[in-house]
Formats: structure tokens, sequence, C-alpha cells
């Protein structure tokens, strides 16, 4: 989170590759609730994916942030 | 019931992502760490005790020295000249000394009371300490004149690597004229930039992480200070001793940037450290 990412002498944040990877997860997790057929457990779709997104991006940033 | 499994798994994802968005906003807004680290070393600036032509430089550019080693050599001639003369002019006074006291003593021994004066040998006395005070001051000349002598060669004040040598043979420099500098060996700090908003958050004794800029490698250390002060621009006054009162805007403040001094643990040896280059600096919480 915290380390700027150099790029050709230019620095980008660090939330370039961070947002990308949270994306990914939640975009697998709602495939995955489709396949299984658990989407039926989920009240506001929309709502819930971008919890997921925002709950995945600080595990993310937790993890790998520093 | 369906429903309300429904209606609650969905809420407490949210509630979850409510509180780990606003931890990764904390964590982004307010832990201590800037980019605006500059490496820092402190330097000496070496200037000619005495002013005249430089006949020898020992040194390059960039190179390292020792205390004590020879930097460069200013002409002599004049201060060989003055030292004669003063060494001459102790000669002369001791001579005067020995006169005077010869002349007192001679006096004083004489048993006659009607050749000498008690009046006449008081000025006996007098000429004589004249005479010593004379002599000790031309000694003190003497001194001064061999200081001078010796300071027309002058050397490294303390161990380090010269820096930003323009000085040549032939050039004239002048007393307390700085003409090179000297970074002291092993006197690297780091010097952080960090925002008012985070300054609650640094204390002295944090450890503090660092990477130059290109280079994953990371830096350790400690904070050692922070800046008591930086400059107030609405303090400074016009020629009519009215201040200067900058405008700013309502709704958009830039927090001012506050030094804090960092001493560096040992840097590996394959890593090279300059004045002046840029870090980015993580201070970890205790």
């Amino acid at each position: 989170m915290l380390h700027e990412l150099s790029f050709g002498g230019m620095l980008f944040s660090p939330l370039l590759v961070l947002v990308p990877m949270a994306f990914i997860l939640s975009a697998v997790t709602r495939f995955a609730l489709h396949r299984l057929d658990l989407h039926r457990y989920i009240w506001k779709q929309a709502w819930f994916d971008v919890a997921a997104f925002v709950c995945y991006l600080a595990i993310i940033v937790y993890l790998f942030g520093n | 019931m369906g429903k309300l499994l429904r209606v609650g798994i969905t809420l407490l994802v949210i509630a979850l992502a409510i509180v780990a968005g606003s931890w990764v906003w904390n964590h982004y807004l307010y832990s201590p760490w800037t980019r605006d680290g500059r490496i820092r070393a402190d330097v000496i600036t070496i200037a000619p005790d005495v002013s005249g032509w430089v006949t020898q430089v020992s040194v390059k550019n960039n190179q390292a020295v020792n205390q004590g080693d020879p930097l460069f050599t200013i002409d002599d001639t004049r201060y060989q000249v003055v030292f004669a003369e003063a060494r001459a002019k102790v000669a002369e006074k001791r001579s005067a000394l020995e006169l005077a006291r010869h002349k007192y003593q001679s006096r004083q021994g004489d048993a006659d009371p009607q050749a000498t004066t008690e009046e006449a040998l008081e000025i006996y006395r007098i000429q004589m300490e004249s005479a010593q005070a004379s002599y000790e001051r031309a000694m003190a000349e003497l001194e001064m004149a061999r200081i001078d002598l010796e300071r027309t060669q002058v050397v490294a004040p303390a161990d380090g690597t010269i820096s930003n040598l323009h000085l040549r043979q032939g050039n004239y420099v002048n007393k307390g004229t700085a003409v090179l500098s000297e970074v002291i060996a092993n006197s690297f700090y780091v010097t952080g930039y960090f925002e008012e908003t985070k300054l609650q958050l640094v204390q002295v004794g944090q450890p503090a992480r660092m990477t130059l800029m290109g280079a994953d490698r990371t830096l350790t250390g400690t904070v050692v200070s922070i800046s008591p002060g930086i400059a107030d621009t609405n303090t400074s006054s016009n020629d009519q001793m009215l201040p200067r009162v900058q405008q700013t805007s309502n709704w958009v403040r830039l927090a001012q940037r506050i030094p804090v001094n960092i001493a560096l643990d040992p840097v590996p040896e394959d890593i090279h450290l300059s004045a002046g280059m840029t870090v980015s600096i993580y201070l970890d919480s205790e």
C-alpha cells in the first residue's frame, strides 16, 4: 500500500496493482456463487458485490501493502 | 426465514466492508510515512586561514582523505619573510633587554650611594621591565608569524571525502573564504519531511524503514529528533515593517512538512549513499 510502484521513472500508487487483484477475486466469487447456485441466499447482488470487493481490497492491502 | 437469512448475510458483508474500507482509508492517510525523505551528511567547508596563491593541490575531486592529510599549499614566500622579520625583532629585543638588565644590575651593585641616586636606580629598573615586555611582545609576534607560516599548508580536519573541488594550482585564495567541502566519513543520516497531519504519530526512538528511489533494498534506522520549527512566511515584513500576510484559500489547506531526523543503522557495503538522495520512509509503530 505504502510503497510506490516505479515504472519508467514515473511513480504509481500500488493500488494500481492491488485494485485489479481485488476485482479478480470478487469476480471469481460472483462466478462461483452463480455456479454453485448460492446466489439465492444473497439479497441485493450489487450491494454484496461492492462490499465483497472492499473486503478483498482490505485483505490484500493488509497482506501485501508493506 | 429464508428472506431473513438473505438480508442478514448481505448486511453482514456490507458491515464488514464498511469496517474494512475505513481501515484502508485510515491506514493510507494516517500512518506515518513519507516519500519526501533525503539522505544528508555532515559537511565541512574548508577555508584557508591565510591568503595567497595556491602552489600545490594535493587532492583530487571525490578523493577519500584522513584527518591531517595535506589538501593544498599556499605560497609561503611572504610568510617566510614575516617570520624572519619577527625572529630578527626577537633578537633585537633580547639584546635590548640584556642591555637594560645589565645597566640596572651594575648600578644596583654599586656600593657608593653618591654615584647612583635612588631615583635613577628606579628608572633603570622600569626601563628593564619595559624591555622585558617588549621582548615578550616580539616573542608573541614571532609565534603569530610561525602560525601563519604553518597554516599555509591546509590539512583535512576530519576523515572524509573531498567534494566539489574547483581549486587549481595558481588560484588566489582569501583568508576565511571556503574553497572546497569535505563530507565527513560515516556521517550519513536521513531527514524525512512529514506532513503535520501525521506528525503526532511520530515519536523519538521509533524504528524506521527506508527505501532508496529505484532500489528495492531496505535501510533501517531510528527517529532521533523532530524539528522544533520551520519558517512561517507570514512573519516576514516589508520595508515599512508591515507583515507580509499570505492569502490562503478557505477550504483547501496544504499540510506543512516538518523535518524529522533519522539515524541510519550501519549500511551494507554495497549500497552507495550520497547526500541529497531521495528516500521513502515508513515508520513502524513500536
